[in-house]
């Protein structure tokens, strides 16, 4: 295979695998959730409910598009993708795996590796915020165009804890290559623990944990959507596939914001004390390698769910006051306290 | 002159005139964001991947989402700039800015003899580390200068936003 199609298979795959959690986690969200309040939840498409999401997709697919009057038609129509694209692009960075050798090639799972790998995560990340603010703008309603200025102030409240965290990260391994970040977390610290970024990194990791939350728009930071006051905030005024491809965008951004976790502080695709290369053969490995890292990202992406239906949500003001007054001053001290302690110990 | 160039190059430019002959604010503020992902398409293309980056998610991701933000607490949808773009004493002033800027660009020309002759990079251009290595060592008054910079204006703008401190 010449190296422009293992490319693509690897893009290919990676939407797919992208696109499966997503579709998997609409059920796993509604299932848990009814799990977690003594109900049932949707149990009657298929085995478990689990043909649910197809249901929805259908019904999503078929409903009538309907555009408020006084809507700014092309914005309108171009606030969906802008959400959900950048999402599903931020995959291209994430190693989800370590190397499979198929027909003599050595193929690295990850589509890309490039050297800034990680602050292209975090680009990304702050371009998804403009679908919503288009698509709250463009609607012409109170409630999207409250729902979109809720999402830019909180991304722009959010990011900057959240680089702090990452800062560390950096500082420790000193690289931005998400896939060099996984090879230096192998092996243990202090001599019993794995060798993780969470261990060297308990802060920085519940700091950038807050953060992802609330880049997310997840309860309890959802205040761009908040039902109990904005209806549901900038996509109010949206149905049919446009309603569908923010909330598909949504769940893709959490399997990004897992991947991203998992690679920073969980050890990517490594288990902890046992090296599996040395006892499996290559084909093997690189499946087992993949499983592990998909075992540690469905692992985040529950935690969401978990969360979500376990906290109330924020008000607007204690959002801003966590972010700017504790989060920032905590981050800043952390990265001191980092920086201090990897320029006595080189 | 290749065609990337030429893509990205045509991109920025018409950008760059829809922004300010846009009738509204926000799709003027999305013209900007269009001139700064070809900017970073540009950028990517001299072998500077790390300032591709920081050109999205610093100016596109924060400073123009800010930009966004004071647009959309301020103006709706409904409203039109039209007196504001009527207004003769803004005319002026951006004219004198407009001319100041081209001034600068005018400076810039004179490194064009430079780009005649081909030059080759040097090793490891654009890496992350490289570009540390310079700020911390070559540049480094340069770049406690423009932080000292950042820092005025940070107190300065606590000191007007806050009344009694």
């Amino acid at each position: 295979m010449a190296d422009w199609q293992i490319d693509l298979i690897k893009v290919v795959f990676i939407w797919v695998w992208a696109l499966l959690i997503a579709v998997v986690m609409t059920w796993v969200e509604r299932r848990a959730s009814a799990m977690m309040q003594d109900r049932l939840g949707p149990n009657r498409a298929g085995p478990f409910g689990l043909l649910q999401p197809l249901a929805d997709g259908i019904k999503l697919f078929t409903k009538e598009d309907i555009m408020p009057e006084k809507a700014r038609k092309i914005l309108f129509l171009l606030g969906p993708p802008l959400f959900a694209l950048p999402a599903f692009s931020a995959y291209a960075v994430v190693p989800f795996g370590d190397k499979i050798v198929l027909g003599g090639k050595e193929i690295i799972l990850q589509v890309s590796d490039v050297n800034i790998g990680f602050l292209y995560v975090l680009a990304l990340g702050a371009i998804g915020v403009y679908g919503m603010v288009i698509g709250g703008w463009a609607s012409n309603s109170k409630y999207s165009i409250l729902g979109g200025l809720r999402a830019t102030a909180q991304l722009i409240s959010y990011e900057v804890p959240m680089g702090l965290a990452l800062l560390t990260i950096v500082l420790l391994y000193g690289t931005f290559s998400l896939r060099e970040m996984v090879l230096l977390q192998q092996g243990t610290f202090l001599g019993f623990l794995p060798n993780w970024g969470i261990f060297k990194q308990p802060l920085g990791f519940i700091i950038f944990l807050v953060a992802a939350y609330a880049e997310a728009n997840r309860v309890p930071f959802d205040l761009p959507e908040c039902e109990s006051e904005l209806v549901t905030g900038y996509h109010t005024e949206y149905g049919s596939m446009n309603l569908g491809l923010y909330l598909f965008g949504e769940y893709v951004n959490l399997g990004t914001l897992a991947a991203i976790t998992v690679s920073l502080f969980f050890g990517g695709w490594t288990l902890p004390y046992v090296d599996m290369s040395k006892f499996l053969g290559p084909v093997a490995y690189g499946v087992a390698s993949f499983m592990v890292f998909f075992i540690k990202q469905a692992f985040f992406l529950f935690l969401f769910v978990w969360v979500r239906w376990t906290v109330p949500r924020f008000r607007y003001d204690q959002l801003m006051g966590l972010g700017w007054k504790a989060l920032i001053p905590l981050g800043l001290v952390n990265l001191f306290v980092t920086a201090l302690l990897v320029q006595l110990t080189i | 002159m290749d065609l990337y160039f030429i893509v990205f190059a045509i991109m920025a430019v018409g950008a760059g005139l829809f922004t300010i002959t846009a009738k509204d604010a926000l799709p003027s503020a999305l013209g900007l964001l269009t001139v700064f992902i070809a900017l970073s398409a540009l950028y990517l293309h001299l072998h500077a991947p790390l300032i591709a980056i920081f050109q999205v998610s610093i100016y596109a991701g924060a400073i123009l989402v800010l930009v966004v933000f004071v647009i959309m607490l301020l103006i709706t949808p409904d409203e039109d700039l039209e007196n504001v773009q009527k207004n003769m004493s803004y005319r002026i002033l951006g004219a004198f800015l407009g001319s100041y800027l081209i001034a600068v660009l005018a400076i810039g020309t004179k490194g064009v003899k430079d780009l005649l002759h081909q030059q080759t990079l040097p090793d490891g251009f654009g890496h992350p580390a490289l570009i540390g290595d310079m700020f911390f060592k070559q540049y480094l008054l340069h770049f406690e200068v423009a932080s000292v910079l950042l820092l005025v204006a940070l107190v300065a703008a606590i000191y007007l936003a806050k009344k009694n401190i």
